[in-house]
């Protein structure tokens, strides 16, 4: 071998790893006989290599298969979305007080369609005052005479059409 | 997710052991290194191509030995127990030829990147493309680098053999 041992040592590995043509093989092969330091580099190679196979990959010892098989278990992943992480929680725990404090911001006027049924109820209650108004003078009528009758229906009338009316303001 | 990680831990933990123990020459530290490209593994096991885990993982737990080599202040002890062939248990199965121990011995020698492509190409069996891809190495860089490797352990074979 010489100047020329980068470019034999690619033919011997290439023959070594079976990708060297068969011309090229044979080139190698005529070379060889010619060049005693050639040959016996191939037959080194060619021993290296028997030498190689029975080197092997080795077996993990069990500690350590034990090791990566912990891994998954001991380095969970964070999901993405989940109710349990610390900023959902807390906004999840936001949500009852925003509707308390709303509550306790809400002003006291009614609604509209609280006040129409209030009006409703109203107008029920004056209609059976006014009935018992009517009731109450025949009452009377008939056991006090015309007079007295008036007197009491014609106070009950007034309340029933002026009923949010404090007696001073109807002094006044 | 978690089954097809264990699948690699099957097919892939012998081939980083070996890559681990032929660069530190130390159990307890290659099971170290190991351990920490498979975390590696799976923390980024969405971002890797599928079809690559292997040579991804072969390089990082190739890097993560050269790094701890790196750290080492001092030259760690031949661990003589490993190169003996007498090695029970874990071991058990590894070379126990004269040839075959004195052969790992010599691997174990040889300066990087030379340790790192025998031990991938001819022990592992990795195609020359893997190789290059886990060494960061063009196709025609490992045929050279490999090449030189090889020749320096034939001639020390030579020089053993009667």
């Amino acid at each position: 071998m010489n100047e020329y041992d980068e470019k034999w040592e690619e033919q011997i590995n290439a023959l070594l790893d079976g990708d060297l043509s068969a011309r090229d093989a044979e080139l190698l092969k005529t070379e060889a006989t010619d060049d005693r330091e050639l040959a016996r580099a191939i037959v080194e190679a060619y021993q290296l290599q028997q030498a190689m196979d029975q080197v092997h990959v080795e077996r993990a010892p069990r500690s350590l298969t034990k090791r990566l098989n912990a891994i998954p278990r001991e380095h969970r992943k964070r999901p993405s979305f989940s109710l349990l992480q610390p900023r959902w929680a807390m906004a999840l725990a936001a949500v009852p007080l925003v509707v308390i404090a709303v509550s306790l911001m809400r002003p006291d006027t009614p609604s509209a369609s609280e006040i129409a049924q209030a009006r409703q109820e109203l107008a029920i209650a004056f209609a059976y005052l006014d009935k018992a108004a009517v009731i109450t003078g025949r009452e009377i009528e008939s056991t006090v005479g015309n007079t007295m009758a008036n007197a009491v229906t014609g106070s009950v009338n007034k309340v029933i059409q002026s009923p949010n009316l404090t007696s001073k303001e109807k002094e006044a | 997710m978690s089954r097809k990680y264990r699948q690699w831990v099957k097919e892939y933990q012998d081939q980083a052991w070996t890559v681990a123990r032929y660069i530190l020459k130390d159990a307890q530290e290659a099971e170290d290194a190991t351990q920490e490209a498979f975390v590696k593994l799976w923390q980024n096991q969405d971002k890797i191509d599928p079809n690559k885990v292997k040579p991804w993982l072969m390089k990082v737990t190739r890097n993560g030995c050269l790094d701890r080599l790196r750290r080492r202040r001092d030259n760690v002890e031949f661990d003589e127990s490993y190169m003996a062939g007498e090695v029970s248990g874990p071991m058990q199965g590894a070379a126990t030829s004269e040839t075959a121990v004195w052969l790992k011995r010599a691997i174990a020698g040889l300066k990087e990147p030379y340790r790192s492509l025998v031990v991938l190409r001819d022990v592992n069996q990795h195609s020359y493309e893997e190789v290059a891809g886990m060494l960061e190495l063009n196709l025609a860089q490992v045929k050279t680098y490999l090449h030189r490797a090889r020749k320096q352990l034939r001639e020390q074979l030579a020089g053993v053999r009667p």
